[in-house]
């Protein structure tokens, strides 16, 4: 579809574009480019980046300064429109991009904003409102790529590099890792991505491709102005980005062409076209959330069928030496407002072992497992994990450093197959998605459902659900394994075949933490057991214990313990 | 004296930023969806006053009324196309739409009125009252009586009516709004609504002295936003303690140096508290909802 769709483009530039044609044409192309940018940090990173503009307009304003007042030449000008704006991004994005994706949108606005003030306040260096005149066109060598033809098949030769190496990206460890912090930061975070530093990459991608465009933008109208910063440059992405398909750097071609054509079509709007962007962006929002290029897909599969996915060959991740110790926490506590969830909680999970963790509904086993596994930060205690202190860590961290965890409602993305839900919890760990993909495969196989690899994630019963989630954990070979409620929802048969796979990654050397309410499954597979009431350990000693210990009966049918009856 | 005088232009400007930033914070709290379109229903206020002004040849408080009506509907108009369809979505998906509804808002006004500035008539008189050496433009003290009245209203409303509670059910946790059977679609409307309002009153008492164009609603939001990140997310008095401390800074700045340089200064504020106090000044009120 992508060939057809250039060689389309290639016939009409050849053969029936006008002068004027090839430089709608040639702009359609700047669009492009710096739309792919854009698709990267938001289609695939999900944050909404609206220094998108700006950045176009810098690596303008870049290209347009040295160009007209110092007369530096192409091989200098174009290398620094794209240092620029990613020296610029890299401070602001290392500053917020941590924080909510609202938040990162503002900070993004306001460096656009703040661009805006200095080119029309600055006019000893950018010419103020009128801007400069007299940019030299591009020189390729020696040779002045002539306006029309070469200059629209230059900016195009330059869209198609752009597109080959984001479409690569795309498919690549650093895409498919987007996706996953896109879909749940959380999740990607006990995945072991860095979500600050691949946002970060993101954004300092995006910059680069914005500043290519603007630098192009530039040669081919031969002025720079304030109006390369102005709000419309945004807007024109950020339309061609959606209606195109987000995340699609084939939406980012298609938006763009089609986009930047429009004005010419309906002459009759005018400077109206906005509006009719503004429009075609809403409708597209929400009637057809993938854009073009999702519709076009559909319609292909609907045509064709779908596409065969060819599986890999499923293969054996490599076992990391099982460390002598496994994670101990020692006196943890923790405290929502004046509720102490957590207090004084301490634990040994040793390799090779299973632990359980039981308590009534509310006594803070799902809050042990958020700061064991780093979601929550604890206010005291030491935890360490393969013997080195690990307090505080944050969830990415602890990771890499061998812990996993699921969570109570699977959390699976949507629109995934589960071969790359599974493949996503490798990203942190192998040098490939294709790797990845491997080992998933090899995950799903374990846990008996190789079979799945090719379904979507959405729609999948809650049983293989929790299955799925569970090859997730076990794909990253994890030296610590916490698993919350695994055995809820499943038929006795599915948790005896849980069990026998709990007992099979213990004897491997996995340290297990088991927070479950079924007893008749969690004690003859747990070596302990631990007992949390209102944040405190009840109860920790050997499983057989736990049914005759007076507190722990209590606990659970509430008869008030002798030393607390009032007198 | 002439610090005085600052004041009392700084709580002018302060007083309509605190509507514009009252409208936004209560869409955000009622959806947890952030209304970029807020800052272009300003500018819409402002002009619908402009287009009004010469119809209906009265003084300009009797424009309020009608400008306050036909920027409810106008929000509600917006809850129904951007909002209301994209409720399940996710948050970003809003954002566009809102974004969206403001390019068309922006652009349309831009071709109904031209790029040129327009200035609404003064809500009572153009005179100003000499006290002391203190300036007293009637139409300041107009700004800062009227928004105060509608400010009070928004909380008399929200406090001790029937209507308030269940707007604030909403805006607390709107499944158990709705297991109480508040009618919580409803009570989204009627807060796009209010926010519209609040957006169209600030445009009208903005639009006089300051005038308005087309494309003011980028700066507006803007603005809006630092002021709920400054008195922290999701709280209310927050937003307009946020909102004054914005006009008097933007005042005093412009004041000493110019007012790009009070801009400029703002948004790296703005960064800066993003940075070193990302929940606010004031601690942020609303945490994420899951």
């Amino acid at each position: 579809m992508c060939v057809a769709g250039a060689l389309a483009l290639l016939v009409y530039a050849l053969t029936t574009a006008s002068p004027y044609g090839l430089r709608v044409l040639t702009v359609a192309g700047v669009y492009a480019l710096a739309t792919f940018g854009f698709q990267i940090v938001f289609g695939l990173g999900g944050a909404l980046s609206l220094a998108q503009g700006a950045f176009f307009g810098l690596g303008a304003y870049v290209t347009g300064i040295l160009g007209s007042r110092y007369g530096l030449g192409f091989e200098a000008t174009f290398p620094l429109s794209l240092l620029v704006p990613v020296v610029v991004a890299a401070p602001v994005g290392l500053a917020v991009l941590r924080l909510e994706s609202h938040y990162f949108a503002l900070a993004t606005l306001g460096i656009a904003q703040v661009l805006h003030l200095l080119a029309v306040n600055v006019p000893e260096l950018t010419g103020g409102a009128n801007g400069l005149a007299g940019v030299p066109g591009v020189v390729l060598f020696g040779w002045a790529v002539p306006r029309g033809l070469p200059m629209a098949a230059l900016v195009w030769g330059l869209v198609a590099l752009g597109g080959l190496a984001g479409w690569r990206l795309t498919r690549g460890r650093l895409g498919r890792s987007l996706t996953t912090l896109r879909d749940d930061p959380l999740a990607a975070a006990t995945l072991g991505l860095d979500v600050g530093r691949l946002r970060l990459t993101a954004f300092a991608v995006s910059a680069l491709f914005a500043g290519a465009a603007g630098a192009l933008a530039v040669h081919t109208q031969r002025v720079v102005s304030p109006e390369v910063l102005e709000f419309p440059v945004m807007v024109s992405i950020l339309t061609i980005a959606v209606v195109g398909g987000r995340g699609r750097m084939a939406g980012a071609v298609l938006g763009a062409v089609l986009l930047l054509h429009l004005p010419e079509w309906f002459r009759f709007l005018e400077r109206g076209y906005l509006v009719v962007y503004g429009a075609a962006l809403l409708l597209t929002v929400v009637l057809a959330p993938d854009g073009l290029t999702g519709l076009l897909d559909r319609a292909a599969v609907r045509l064709f069928g779908p596409r065969p996915r060819r599986l890999p060959d499923p293969r054996e991740p490599p076992r990391p030496p099982t460390p002598a110790e496994g994670l101990t926490v020692a006196g943890l506590e923790k405290s929502f407002g004046g509720v102490r969830a957590v207090d004084g909680v301490s634990l040994a999970l040793r390799p090779g072992g299973i632990t359980g963790l039981i308590g009534p509904n509310g006594s803070g086993k799902t809050t042990v497992i958020n700061l064991l596994s780093g979601l929550e930060q604890p206010d005291s205690g030491r935890v360490r994990l393969g013997g080195r202190d690990v307090t505080g860590a944050p969830a990415d961290r602890l990771a890499r450093a061998g812990l996993a965890r699921s969570f109570q409602a699977a959390a699976l993305p949507g629109g995934t197959s589960v071969l790359e839900a599974v493949a996503a919890a490798r990203l942190a760990l192998d040098p490939d998605a294709a790797t990845a993909e491997a080992h998933a495969l090899w995950a799903l196989e374990r846990l008996g459902v190789g079979e799945l690899a090719g379904r979507s994630c959405d729609g999948l019963p809650a049983a293989l659900r929790r299955r799925v989630e569970l090859a997730r954990s076990l794909v990253r070979r994890p030296a610590v394994l916490l698993l919350d409620e695994p055995a809820a929802g499943l038929t006795d048969g599915e948790k005896a075949e849980l069990a026998t796979l709990l007992r099979a990654l213990a004897r491997e050397g996995m340290a297990i933490l088991l927070v479950e309410h079924d007893m008749g499954f969690l004690l003859p597979l747990a070596g302990r057991v631990v007992c949390l009431d209102r944040g405190r350990t009840l109860y920790d000693g050997p499983p057989d214990g736990v049914r005759r210990d007076p507190a722990v009966a209590a606990a659970y049918l509430g008869t008030v313990p002798p030393a607390e009856r009032p007198a | 004296m002439a610090a005085l005088q600052l004041l009392v232009n700084g709580v002018a400007l302060g007083a309509a930023y605190a509507l514009v930033a009252l409208g936004f914070v209560l869409v955000l709290n009622a959806t947890a969806a952030v209304n970029f379109a807020q800052g272009d229903l300003v500018m819409a206020g402002g002009l619908l006053g402009v287009a009004a002004a010469p119809l209906i040849p009265l003084p300009g408080i009797v424009l309020l009324p009608v400008v306050l009506a036909l920027m409810a509907a106008l929000g509600l108009l917006l809850a129904v196309v951007a909002y209301l369809p994209l409720r399940n979505r996710p948050p970003v998906s809003v954002f566009i739409s809102t974004i969206a509804v403001g390019i068309i808002l922006q652009n349309g006004a831009a071709i109904l009125f031209g790029p040129e500035p327009r200035a609404a008539p003064p809500l009572f008189g153009d005179d100003t009252l000499r006290l002391g050496g203190l300036a007293l433009p009637e139409q300041s003290l107009a700004i800062i009586a009227v928004a105060a009245l509608l400010i009070g209203a928004q909380q008399w409303v929200f406090g001790r009516t029937q209507l308030g509670r269940r707007l604030r059910a909403t805006a607390q946790d709107p499944e158990m709004a709705r297991a109480c059977g508040v009618p919580v679609t409803a009570m989204i409307l009627v807060t796009f609504a209010i926010g519209a309002a609040c957006a169209g009153a600030a445009g009208l008492l903005l639009a006089n002295r300051y005038f308005v164009t087309p494309t003011a609603g980028g700066d507006l939001i803007l603005k809006a936003y630092i002021a709920v990140t400054v008195g922290g997310w999701g709280s209310v008095p927050g937003a307009v303690v946020g909102a004054l401390l914005i006009a008097l800074f933007e005042v005093g700045v412009s004041s000493v140096l110019s007012y790009p340089v009070a801009l400029g200064a703002l948004y790296a504020t703005l960064l800066a508290i993003l940075v070193l106090r990302p929940q606010g000044l004031f601690g942020e009120a609303v945490r994420r909802r899951g």
